[in-house]
């Protein structure tokens, strides 16, 4: 399905979220993160940090939070076809628990191309900005999702 | 409290010349381990765990969230080179993981500058299969400690 122009203009509202000690510890664990930085306040206060440290991909979890304010649901693509081809992230400030994050998703770049079995894969690059109460960026995401070309049909 | 971090060293700046290296190995990956992220991620796209949905969607069972490997690969480097070093984490998929595989992740540093007022390394990464597939090219930068 062709991007919708108006999506693609679109401005998604601001959102807030709360870093919280469970959800950094839960994400910790599923990814069997060793240093107890990222599970036990007190090993993150002995190290220098204020309360626990979130992994690296941590800011992943916030993204299908709330369809109001995140283009993903909003690009048509059909989920059967629906790829995350590419992910980044900048880190500008460590991210920790008791952190209140404010967070905004933009398009910021999309393509068509013909596939190479025929049809249209689209490419739609999602930036996500997070700040922290005194509006200092804190982590910038960008996830690259693509919708691959409709398979040929075989039979009818 | 510092013997708290479990016999973790990070690599220090100083120490790591261009080439230096670390490889982390994790899994099995277990369906479990699938619908453990989902929940830790929200990412409850069926394909990861609903059998019949990924059949239809033309896939041969439930495959891992590129995340979950990504995830993986992000920690191989967090424990390496320290758990806030990273500045940019680059990671592109190019294949699905699926329950029964392991991920290694290998990284390797490319190159050792100052920059910003930072003592930092680029790093080149990926994580394969056991098959030798490639799930996930990557590129870093990071500041660890000097």
């Amino acid at each position: 399905m062709p991007l919708d122009p108006a999506v693609l203009k679109r401005e998604f509202p601001e959102f807030e979220l709360r870093v919280e000690r469970g959800k950094i510890r839960e994400y910790a664990l599923v990814l069997g993160l060793q240093d107890p930085v990222h599970t036990d306040p007190e090993a993150a206060r002995a190290a220098g940090y204020p309360d626990v440290v979130a992994p690296p991909t941590f800011v992943r979890q916030f993204w299908h939070e709330n369809p109001d304010n995140d283009p993903m649901p909003h690009l048509g693509y059909d989920p059967k076809r629906r790829l995350h081809g590419e992910q980044e992230f900048e880190y500008l400030k460590p991210l920790v628990a008791g952190m209140v994050l404010r967070g905004r998703n933009a398009i910021v770049f999309h393509e068509e191309k013909a596939g190479k079995r025929g049809g249209k894969m689209t490419f739609v690059v999602i930036e996500t900005r997070f700040a922290d109460e005194k509006g200092e960026l804190v982590q910038v995401a960008r996830r690259t999702l693509i919708e691959t070309a409709a398979p040929p049909k075989v039979e009818g | 409290m510092a013997t708290q971090t479990a016999g973790l060293t990070y690599a220090k700046w100083d120490d790591l010349a261009e080439g230096a290296q670390r490889e982390l190995s994790v899994g099995p990956i277990t369906r479990t381990d699938l619908v453990r992220y989902a929940g830790a991620s929200g990412d409850f796209n069926p394909n990861h765990h609903d059998e019949i949905y990924a059949i239809r969607a033309g896939f041969e069972k439930p495959f891992a969230q590129g995340m979950l490997q990504g995830g993986y690969l992000g920690r191989a480097l967090s424990e390496w080179l320290g758990p806030t070093a990273l500045r940019r984490l680059r990671l592109r998929f190019s294949a699905q993981a699926w329950p029964g595989d392991m991920v290694i992740s290998k990284a390797r540093v490319t190159r050792r500058y100052e920059e910003a007022g930072e003592k930092r390394v680029e790093v080149e990464a990926e994580a394969v299969t056991q098959r030798g597939d490639v799930l996930i090219k990557a590129t870093a930068t990071a500041a660890p400690q000097g």
